[in-house]
């Protein structure tokens, strides 16, 4: 009995976005990566065209960071060294692309100024030859100082920079503007911000809507990890059906929220109820890096090496067509 | 949603005899869809009509239960495509596999200690399912009977061979296990022994258009309690079909799939393992069967099928109370939120930031958020009041300062009135926090 | 909701004369100016009074087409006009309309088939329109079950209950209403719906005032496009407020220029 296959029409499409730039366009990476162009729910190859895999992104920071200790092992030997860590992510433990975390431009922690930040940037970009994405250190009023610069003193790499907020986006997405950078707009797991943001983003230079990478706050598993699964199912389906304001590729750090949870953390011998902790860690990561890709998301930052490995692995097996 | 009125029009006799009242058949099938009509009302339907219609009307798909007693679990009777459209009820029964090869004893033990404590929630992993590798009808009911007599848990029987199955299930018959599987080859004499027994039966075909015709051959032979696997063992192509099974199902009232649905993860690494069986968690599977068995293992896959089938019109609770950020001493800040989760979490997030140790007092509102309790009097200066007496605040810290939300500012002075404390107003929204927290409790609260 | 602007129609005294004498210049502006206010289709009647009807259905047609690549809701009573209209539309086109009459049914089904057309089909038949909103349904029905038998999808047909105007037809109204929510029970996928909007308010006082209350009210009872008029700014602003209550568009404080702006 031959089935009669569900396949949902839709007339809307994620938009593309391209990351980084080489030498033809007018910048030094070696290949560029492009995000979104999906016409159908994540990995429904059957209904639709998924012409671009969601990329993995590995993080580096401009300071010592206080991670667990368990990740000593794979970064300790550069946690001082921006642009040696960037190299290991990519060569040692395959991230696509690399995420620059400004936290040292934290007032609060090493005030590092514009300058400095843009000078790490650059030691980044010329360590490595993957699409950089850049984010500030968290507090607004200083990363507004430092957008500027590092757009600057990258001009033509066609970075990711962010982020930009409803209540301050204009900086960021200047400094994109200008310098034909992506921008990362940030709403607070709240779908009616999200589309908000995107069209004032929009309004400032029509281009750019065509740059602009959505990240819809993403939470960690056992921690709210529903409110932005069916939030990114949402933005997706709203995309899918044809309301252009949502149809950016999405952008979530599953690493960041899940090693600031307990159930990562915590150690055997405090808590033998859960089990090993680093295997425990990772598949915390892994479990939350599953369920964004299948609420639809294209960019996904993790920190684990292994975590890393482990949603690669598993986005090659989703990748497969399964077209009947 | 209720049947159609085409879709009872096709049923009728289509002569317009208006007998029932109706000037026509396709009026009456309308009245019929709308409910201001009875079936009994048309003198000429035929039986097989009534019961076409009857079985339609049924949920999409249907509620098929594994086990006995406290560990029955319940699969199926789903009805969304997306929960956020209203929820997913019946969570992903998770199955550990052990192997008649392997050392049976020890790793039921190990099984049916896989149950967590986290955020004031019991998780329990509720399946255990029993493979025969050995080929050997003995080895297997030995294993099977080795295993009933250490949990009490939901049991999946795994052979494809009668031969094999028939002792095992005779064996533990009255724990309700799951039999799996019938296949083209088998299901003849595997639906007369699940029949026999009354036990639910895994349908496993070589692609879904095998699937649904062996569906319909088993559902001929009179069994109804089943579950369905399209025979997929790649990621993807479980995915896609799990995806046809619950549209089909719902969205088509395909009667074929209108079953629970079975899958199995093929990955022998087991962190690779706990992440394909996360995906078939997310889309769609009612039962998951996988080799891990660590506590680590499990932890994470059974808070993701948690927080999936949470339902999403309903506030999700923290359990009030005391919390902890950091290590606090006995002049560490005082910060009051409710226990709308997502409110609670946010907050810690920011004063996790803070790096300054904090202690957050989360008053009972039923899980809804600062402003909506505010409007329900569930946020007041009573109810703080109270919270701050029951979690015995007064004695964990040396200071006498609380500080509240910014949007309730207006409840400063009744609050210190009722408490006694002194209230210092925060921010209004959690964002600001961190700086909050900068300026004022840098060296702890003075 | 879909909204079926109204404007191109020779019942207006500068389309009637456009016509006549074949001077494009106010088609092309109202074409422009409709979908520039958010029309998803531009309706096209050379009105009443044409003498012929064949030749201008295709000069409207081609001279709409040279503005606008909305799709087009070709109007008339005269099925030769709107055949000969098909045959020019670059996209697939909607019929309007068809009453729920055999003949012509079939003559209107047909060649909805053959050029892949949509079809609005009319709650009435020889008898009129009726009052009661099951009579209506049952109309309904006899519509999408004819369709279906010449392969035509129920999704493919707006219905049209019929809507007289408020101050002469009070009791109608609620019938309407409910006509509205029972036809979503006759198929799955359900047949849409549409209504002449301004039908309601002929003769009224405060006629925008009253359609687009109509017009939300049949929203929330399931009406799912409208021949109106997309220049009627209040109108758009209401529905682009109802599909937000309906949950039909996902919020977002710009909600009313984004509904507007969707064909831009």
């Amino acid at each position: 009995m031959a089935v009669e296959i569900f396949k949902e029409k839709y007339r809307g499409k994620v938009g593309e976005v391209v990351l980084g730039a080489t030498k033809d366009d007018g910048g030094t990476r070696s290949h560029t990566i492009t995000v979104g162009g999906e016409t159908a729910l994540p990995f429904l190859h059957f209904e639709g065209e998924i012409p671009n895999r969601p990329v993995v992104a590995l993080e580096v920071w401009d300071m010592v960071p206080e991670w667990n200790p368990c990740l000593e092992q794979y970064y300790g030997d550069v946690y001082n060294d921006p642009g040696a860590w960037a190299k290991k992510c990519v060569d040692e433990y395959g991230a696509d692309l690399i995420q620059v975390r400004l936290k040292g431009a934290d007032p609060d922690l090493n005030d590092h100024s514009p300058e400095d930040c843009a000078a790490t940037v650059k030691k980044v970009l010329e360590a490595v030859s993957v699409p950089v994405m850049v984010i500030g250190s968290g507090k607004a009023e200083k990363d507004n100082t430092i957008y500027n610069p590092i757009a600057e003193a990258a001009a033509g790499e066609n970075l990711v920079m962010g982020v930009a907020e409803l209540e301050n986006y204009k900086a960021v997405t200047s400094a994109c503007m200008a310098n034909n950078h992506v921008v990362i707009a940030q709403s607070p797991i709240d779908i009616n911000i999200c589309k908000q943001l995107n069209i004032l983003i929009a309004e400032m230079s029509p281009a750019m809507s065509s740059r602009i990478i959505i990240d819809p706050t993403v939470a960690a598993l056992g921690y709210g990890i529903e409110y932005s699964y069916s939030i990114m199912e949402r933005a997706r389906n709203g995309a899918l059906q044809g309301d252009k304001m949502l149809a950016m590729p999405m952008y979530g750090n599953a690493g960041f929220e899940s090693w600031r949870q307990k159930e990562a953390n915590i150690s055997e011998e405090e808590q033998p109820g859960w089990g090993e902790q680093e295997e425990r860690g990772i598949l915390w990561e892994a479990t939350t890096a599953m369920a964004y890709l299948q609420s639809g998301i294209d960019i996904l930052v993790m920190r684990h090496p292994e975590a890393l490995k482990v949603i690669k692995g598993n986005i090659d097996e989703l990748m497969k067509d399964n077209s009947y | 949603m209720g049947l159609t009125g085409l879709e009872i029009y096709k049923h009728l006799p289509k002569t317009n005899c208006k007998e029932c009242g109706s000037p026509t058949c396709l009026a009456f099938a309308m009245a019929l869809a709308s409910g201001k009509a009875s079936l009994e009302d048309c003198p000429y339907v035929s039986d097989e009509a009534k019961e076409a219609l009857d079985s339609a009307a049924a949920p999409p798909i249907k509620l098929v239960s594994v086990g006995t007693g406290d560990h029955v679990v319940k699969l199926g009777e789903e009805t969304e495509i997306f929960r956020h459209d209203k929820r997913f009820f019946h969570p992903t029964g998770v199955a550990v596999i052990i192997s008649d090869t392997e050392d049976v004893a020890a790793k039921a033990e190990k099984f049916d200690d896989l149950e967590f404590d986290r955020v004031g929630m019991h998780y329990v992993t509720d399946m255990v399912a029993v493979k025969c590798d050995s080929g050997d009808a003995g080895k297997f009911k030995e294993a099977v009977e080795t295993v009933a007599g250490i949990t009490q848990k939901a049991m999946i029987l795994m052979t494809e061979d009668p031969g094999v199955m028939e002792g095992a299930l005779e064996a533990v018959a009255d724990r309700k296990p799951l039999v799996c599987a019938a296949t083209g080859d088998n299901f003849e004499k595997m639906t007369e022994l699940a029949k026999g027994k009354e036990c639910p039966m895994v349908v496993k075909g070589n692609d879904i258009n095998d699937l649904a015709e062996l569906v319909e051959k088993v559902v001929g032979l009179g069994h109804k309690e089943l579950v369905i696997d399209s025979g997929a063992r790649e990621t993807s192509q479980v995915l896609a079909d799990l995806t046809q099974f619950r549209r089909l199902a719902v969205r088509k009232k395909f009667r074929s799939f209108g079953y629970p649905a079975f899958a199995i993860t093929t990955k022998d690494d087991p962190k690779e393992e706990i992440v394909q069986a996360g995906v078939y968690v997310s889309k769609y599977a009612d039962v998951v069967a996988l080799k891990a068995c660590e506590k680590q293992q499990l932890l994470p896959l059974l808070s993701w099928r948690q927080n999936l089938y949470t339902d999403p019109q309903k506030p999700i609770a923290v359990e009030a109370g005391l919390y902890d950020v950091g290590e606090p001493g006995d002049d560490a800040p005082v910060y009051v939120t409710t226990n709308f989760s997502l409110t609670y979490f946010i907050v810690e997030g920011e004063v996790e930031s803070s790096r300054i140790p904090s202690r957050i007092l989360s008053v009972d509102t039923g899980g809804v958020s600062v402003l909506t309790a505010y409007a329900d009097n569930k946020f007041s200066a009573e109810t703080i009041a109270e919270a701050i007496k029951k979690c015995g605040l007064e004695d964990k810290v040396n200071h006498k300062k609380l500080v509240l939300p910014g949007h309730v500012a207006v409840l400063k002075g009744t609050l210190e009135e009722e408490s006694g404390w002194e209230v210092m107003v925060g921010p209004r929204e959690a964002s600001g926090i961190t700086k909050y927290a900068k300026d004022n409790f840098a060296g702890g609260v003075k | 909701m879909i909204i079926i602007g109204e404007r191109i129609n020779g019942m207006f005294k500068d389309i009637a004369r456009a016509i006549n004498d074949r001077d494009p210049g106010p088609v092309h502006e109202w074409a422009k100016k409709q979908e520039y206010n958010g029309a998803h289709y531009l309706d096209i009647n050379v009105g009443p009074s044409s003498t012929e009807p064949v030749e201008a259905m295709k000069w409207l047609v081609e001279v709409t087409q040279e503005a606008s690549d909305l799709p087009l809701a070709l109007d008339s009573t005269k099925y030769d006009a709107i055949e000969a209209g098909l045959k020019l539309c670059k996209q697939p086109a909607m019929i309007n309309s068809v009453p729920a009459e055999m003949p012509k049914m079939e003559r209107v089904f047909a060649m909805a088939a053959e050029h892949g057309a949509e079809v609005i089909g009319l709650a009435m038949n020889e008898e009129g329109i009726p009052k009661d909103a099951d009579m209506r349904v049952g109309l309904a029905a006899e519509l999408v079950a004819t369709a279906d038998a010449f392969g035509i999808a129920p999704d493919m047909l707006y219905i049209d209950p019929l809507v007289l105007p408020c101050n002469v037809a009070q009791d109608h109204g609620p019938e309407v209403m409910r006509t509205l929510r029972e036809i979503k029970m006759i198929s799955d996928p359900a047949p849409k719906t549409t209504v002449g909007l301004s039908n309601i308010s002929q003769g009224t006082k405060n006629r925008e005032l009253i359609n687009r209350t109509f017009a939300v009210m049949a929203m929330a009872n399931g009406l799912d496009s409208a021949i109106a008029d997309a220049c009627d700014d209040e109108l758009m602003a209401a529905v682009a407020s109802a599909r937000i209550i309906l949950d039909m568009d996902i919020y977002c404080d710009s909600f009313v220029e984004v509904f507007k702006q969707r064909n831009r």
